[in-house]
Formats: C-alpha cells, sequence, structure tokens
C-alpha cells in the first residue's frame, strides 16, 4: 500500500477523506485531513457542529469508512477492519448505555466480547466503577442513574476494555455548566492516571483549552491547525482559528514591509503604521492582511498616567484612542476603543486595581499599547 | 359601570358556553362507547339468557355453555362438541404455524426498513400497509385466485394436482399478518437508539452478537406484541379462511358462520362469547407490551 510504519503514533490520519451522499450530491464532511497522535496524548478535535469532528472520531472507531486516504492504529492499517475489531472504544454523546441490561452487565458486556470468564469479568467491572468513582451501583439499571452516573458508567464501560485509544464524542456536552467544569477535571486526571490516548472531540472550545495537550481545530472538514493550547491560542494561522478560540480584534491594514526577524509593517486602514508578528503561514508577500491581537494583550493609560516600560520600547505600539465604552464582567472589564475614525478595539483589563478603572471615563482619549509579539500579521 | 355590565353579559355567555361545552364532552365518549360496544353486549347479554328466543331477557342461565361442551343442541342441529372442538384445534393450529411465520419474516422486514438503506424503501413502507386498508374479500379472492394459478401450474408440470389445506390457510394468513408484525416491530425500533448496536460493535459485538444481546432483547416486547396481534388476527379470520380452506380445515370462525346458516341459536353467542373473551386477553397482552418504555425495557 505504500504507507510508512509509523511506529511512535497511536493514531495516524493520512490524507483522509469522507463524502456522503446527501441527495442527488456529495457533501465532503472530511477533507484531506492528515494527523499524528502520539500515545497517551489527550487530543481534542474542536470545532463548530458540522466541522467534521465527529465523522473524524466515527472513521477511527470504524463506524464509517474513508472514501480516501488511511488509518494506522499503532502502525497498523485500519482498512477493512470492522468496529468490533479495533482497538479502540467509544464514550457516546448520549451515552449509549444499553437499557436492558444493568450497570454491571454494561460493563461486562465488553469484556464477555472478548471471553473473558464471567468471574473475572465481575471483578474487573467492580475496578472499572471504583475507578470512576462509582462503587455500589453494579446492580441499577441506566435509568436509575442520573446523567452524570451514566456517563461514568460509558467511561467505565470503555475503560474496562483497556483499549490503545478512547475516543470521546462531546461526552460531557449533555451535563448541566458545574457538573462538567467538575468532569473536566475528573477526566483529565483519569486520563493521566491510565495512561491511555484519548481524542476528545467538542465544540467548546474551553473544555479543549483546559483539557487537551494538543487541539486541532477543524472547520467545513479542513484541519486548519493543530497544536497546543498556548500555540492555538497565541499563535493562530488563520482567521477562523484566532476568531473561533477566545475573543479576538482584528484589524484590517496592508502589509508593507516583511522583515527577516519575522515582524513585518503594517498600514492600518486610517494610515497608522504599526510593527507586527508574522503569521508563519502568511501566504504572499504584500497585499492585504488582518492584524490579530486579543482584547487582554492591550493595556490602557490615560496621557496623565502614561505607559510603565514594555521593555524595549521598538518592540511595542502606542497609540491614541477614545474610550467609547465600558462593561463590567465580573473578572474583567470590557473597554471599546476607537482608534481614529475606522478601528475598533476591545481590551480587557482584569478588576483588580480599581483606582485604575476609576481613571477610565467614557468619551476621554487615552493610549492604548501592546507588545507587537502579541499581534499576528494573518491572511485576510 | 356601563362597562362592568358589558362584561358580565360576556361572561355569564362563556360560562354557559363552557357548561355546555362539558356536558357535551362528558356524553360524546358515551355514545362513541355505545355505538362501539352496543351489538357485542347484547351478544354477550343473550348468550346469559335463559330463553332460546332474543325478544326478552327471562333470566340468567349458563346452560347455553354447557350445552356447547355436552353436544347438546337442538334436533335440527348440525352441531356436535366433537366438531366444534376439531375446529378450534385447528383454529390454534392454523394461528400457532401462521404467527410463527409471519413473526420471523415481519420481524426481519422491520429490521431491514429501519436499518437498510437501499432502493424502494419507501414504496415497501407504503406496501406494507396494504394489507392493512384493502377490503379484505379482495384479498380473499385474489389469495383463492393465486393459489389456483399456482396449484393448476403446478400440476401441468408435476403431475400432481394439490388440494387446498392447512397449508393455503396458512399461507394466507401470513400474507396479511406479516403486515401487522412489521408495522408493531417497526414502532418498537423507531423507539431504540440506534447507536446501542454502534455501542455493541464498538465494545467488540459482531453483527450477529449485537443483534441477539442488544436489538433483540429490546425489540422482544415489540415482537411479542406483534405475534400476539397475529394470533388473534388469524383466530378470528373468517373471510380469508373461508377462501382458502379445504375439506376438513374448518377453523372456528368457519364452523360457526357453518352453525349459523341455520338460525342463530343462544349457542352462537356463547361460542362467539367465548372468542370474544379470548381475542380481547390476548390484544390486551399485546398492546401492554407496546406499552412499555423502550428505554427501561
Amino acid at each position: 500500500m505504500g504507507v510508512k510504519q509509523m511506529p511512535s503514533y497511536d493514531v495516524e490520519l493520512v490524507d483522509i477523506v469522507k463524502d456522503f451522499e446527501s441527495g442527488g450530491g456529495r457533501v465532503r464532511a472530511v477533507d484531506h485531513v492528515s494527523v499524528q497522535i502520539e500515545d497517551s496524548e489527550f487530543f481534542a478535535l474542536l470545532g463548530p457542529s458540522g466541522c467534521g469532528k465527529t465523522t473524524t472520531l466515527r472513521l477511527i472507531a470504524g463506524f464509517e469508512q474513508p472514501t480516501a486516504g488511511h488509518i494506522l492504529i499503532r502502525g497498523r492499517a485500519m482498512e477493512g477492519i470492522p468496529a468490533y475489531h479495533r482497538p479502540v472504544n467509544t464514550v457516546f454523546q448520549d451515552y449509549a448505555l444499553f437499557p436492558h441490561l444493568t450497570v454491571e452487565q454494561n460493563i461486562m458486556f465488553g469484556l464477555q466480547m472478548e471471553g473473558v470468564h464471567k468471574k473475572e469479568a465481575r471483578v474487573l467491572a467492580a475496578e472499572a466503577l471504583e475507578k470512576v468513582r462509582l462503587p455500589g451501583v453494579g446492580e441499577r439499571k441506566p435509568h436509575q442513574l442520573s446523567g452524570g452516573q451514566q456517563q461514568r458508567v460509558a467511561l467505565a464501560r470503555a475503560l474496562v476494555k483497556q483499549p490503545a485509544v478512547l475516543l470521546l464524542d462531546e461526552p460531557l456536552g449533555a451535563l448541566d455548566l458545574k457538573l462538567r467544569k467538575n468532569m473536566q477535571f475528573e477526566l483529565k486526571a483519569l486520563q493521566r492516571d491510565v495512561g491511555i490516548t484519548f481524542i476528545y472531540v467538542t465544540h467548546d472550545q474551553e473544555e479543549a483549552i483546559t483539557m487537551a495537550d494538543r487541539i486541532a481545530i477543524m472547520n467545513d472538514g479542513l484541519m486548519l491547525q493543530v497544536g497546543t493550547p498556548k500555540q492555538i491560542y497565541e499563535h493562530p494561522e488563520t482567521h477562523f482559528v484566532a476568531d473561533f478560540i477566545g475573543e479576538t480584534n482584528f484589524i484590517a491594514g496592508t502589509l508593507i514591509e516583511r522583515r527577516a526577524d519575522g515582524y513585518g509593517t503594517v498600514r492600518l486602514g486610517d494610515g497608522t503604521v504599526i510593527r507586527a508578528q508574522l503569521s508563519e503561514t502568511l501566504g504572499g508577500s504584500a497585499g492585504t492582511v488582518t492584524v490579530a491581537i486579543r482584547p487582554e494583550r492591550i493595556s490602557i493609560s490615560t496621557p496623565l498616567n502614561p505607559p510603565k516600560a514594555l521593555g524595549n520600547a521598538d518592540e511595542a505600539t502606542v497609540l491614541d484612542a477614545l474610550l467609547v465604552d465600558s462593561q463590567y464582567i465580573g473578572t474583567d472589564t470590557r473597554y471599546t476603543l476607537r482608534i481614529g475614525d475606522e478601528i475598533e478595539l476591545v481590551a480587557r483589563l482584569q478588576n483588580i486595581k480599581d483606582q485604575e478603572h476609576a481613571a477610565l471615563k467614557i468619551g476621554g482619549n487615552v493610549k492604548v499599547f501592546w507588545q507587537d509579539s502579541s499581534t499576528t500579521v494573518l491572511d485576510k | 359601570m356601563r362597562q362592568s355590565l358589558i362584561n358580565e353579559g360576556a361572561l355569564r355567555r362563556n360560562r354557559v358556553i363552557r357548561r355546555l361545552g362539558s356536558v357535551g364532552l362528558w356524553l360524546n365518549p358515551i355514545f362513541a362507547y355505545f355505538f362501539l360496544w352496543a351489538p357485542i353486549l347484547i351478544l354477550v347479554l343473550f348468550s346469559f339468557n335463559n330463553s332460546r328466543s332474543v325478544a326478552s331477557f327471562t333470566g340468567f342461565t349458563l346452560k347455553w355453555y354447557s350445552n356447547i361442551l355436552n353436544n347438546v343442541m337442538g334436533a335440527e342441529s348440525a352441531f356436535s362438541t366433537e366438531i366444534m372442538l376439531n375446529a378450534f384445534r385447528n383454529s390454534l393450529f392454523v394461528g400457532t404455524i401462521a404467527t410463527a411465520i409471519s413473526t420471523v419474516l415481519g420481524t426481519m422486514i422491520a429490521l431491514a426498513m429501519a436499518r437498510g438503506k437501499f432502493r424502494g424503501l419507501r414504496l415497501l413502507d407504503g406496501l406494507l400497509f396494504l394489507p392493512v386498508v384493502i377490503p379484505e374479500i379482495t384479498q380473499a379472492i385474489s389469495l383463492a385466485i393465486f393459489f389456483k394459478v399456482v396449484f393448476d401450474w403446478a400440476a401441468l408440470i408435476s403431475g400432481e394436482r394439490i388440494f387446498p389445506g392447512f397449508h393455503t390457510i396458512i399461507a394466507a394468513h401470513v400474507t396479511f399478518n406479516i403486515s401487522y408484525v412489521a408495522i408493531v416491530v417497526r414502532a418498537r425500533l423507531a423507539d431504540m437508539d440506534p447507536q446501542l448496536e454502534e455501542a455493541a460493535n464498538d465494545l467488540g459485538a459482531n453483527p450477529w452478537q449485537a443483534f441477539w444481546r442488544v436489538t433483540f432483547p429490546l425489540i422482544l416486547p415489540g415482537v411479542i406484541s406483534g405475534a400476539l396481534l397475529a394470533f388473534t388476527l388469524s383466530l378470528d379470520d373468517f373471510v380469508i379462511t373461508f377462501f382458502t380452506s379445504g375439506v376438513g380445515t374448518s377453523t372456528l370462525p368457519v364452523f360457526v358462520y357453518g352453525l349459523l346458516k341455520l338460525t342463530v341459536t343462544p349457542e352462537v353467542n356463547a361460542i362467539s362469547t367465548i372468542m370474544m373473551v379470548l381475542s380481547t386477553i390476548l390484544i390486551g397482552i399485546s398492546l401492554a407490551m407496546q406499552g412499555r418504555n423502550a428505554s427501561r425495557a
């Protein structure tokens, strides 16, 4: 088949394409996706609904067959291997617990399929329930448990099989916010404990950022960027990624110079020229670009209270602005600022020093500044 | 002041309308059930009537029930307990076999329609209801002609003539029962999360194991319900059976019809009442099975 054997990866997707027939036409759910997932990694597939993340997961599970490309699990090609022979297990979004079986029977199901003796399966099931911190519910039927408990049973049922890879399809999606937060920590701790590779599908960026070792951002079937949460958040490579993860200011401009140090000179709409960091994937040599900068990276000061030292002044940008609006949001205050006539920016300041916020009056002239390394120049 | 008087009048009118409405709603089911049940109630009532005539109810008796079991039934009657019991045995035999076959086939059709993706799925969906809606007499005649054509053709090829009998009745009953079983099982399958089968596969069950350990236990109430319905329909059927039966294969309804050729006797009322009670019990169990919550099986 000419596929390289890459033993160090747990899961490897090589140029995967998945088309679905829909009506008379074809819909491309997964579009030439290639990614390598390492052993014991917590890998999140993040994207809006319909981006192809669940389809990607179902391809790995074996519920769907790729239209083109190869899937390797622990170096072994998965072509023609049905779901029930793959060394992966799935935690379904709605848990998919068998309603006619008890919790214990649910967990024992997979073991019995392997031919594990009933006695031993029972011991392993009890251990699995212990591991998900739900001991003593083995005799109950799934519908007698709460959503959070069912979630744990689904997890125990999959983990008891000791799969090479655990696939989780928005497992916390049906839980309420508070429970979801607790489960995020628990899941992460459990993953470290068992050392199994997790592939975790979610549309919740916060969930992905807090839990994952690496995140893959998907949209329209394309895998746009793969990286650590920090890389994704701080160095988004596309407009979509920057926009999807967290809040971002986008400023339209024209790239007038590209320098060897990874920075460039951008002329903004009102003629202001700033220095900004270029994205590695930025195409072309000049032209229309977008400068992205996170609201929490922007500092504000009044003319009376000039910007404190930001290290080397050559590496920072300071601009005059008009304070248009402020919005108290608990931990932070969001300030809306206008530079010139066209550019509107949002800055977020933590609510630590009250006098700092008191000095910022709506309608007042202020200075905004940021370190140039906080910016990213992206294709339009 | 004026304003409030007008409102008072409107309120009073409103109250009268509402009262009329509630009386109407109370009367409506009484009339509906009367139309549904009155003839049957009269039949049951007269099966306990001391008088042979249906002109008046003269007192309670169980003698007609005792008559049918003791071979006593007026001199001019062709009735004999032995023949009746034989007809009942025929009914049970036909019902059991037809139910077994139609339950398996109906369940398979339901599974294919719920899980399969094939051309003509919608057409099959529509066709499935056909035996439920077409007049029974049409189906009966079509089956009678069908069997004749097949047997003529078979005689031409093999030289042996096949005659109608249990096999034709059973085949006929299977044809209409399949639809009922399939419809009931499909309703049950529609309630079942198809992801459960994927979960079973995911946990290492091949499709065969997944079916027997997950799908089948979950649809079993629907299958039993469909089977009971099929069995009841088979026991009760007259028209189709009448057109497809041969010599000596009379089922109970066909036997009762034979009795009616002479006169409606109180014994016929008694047999009919027993049949009705039996069918009602079976249908009751069938409905109870259908009502069971699919998620808590």
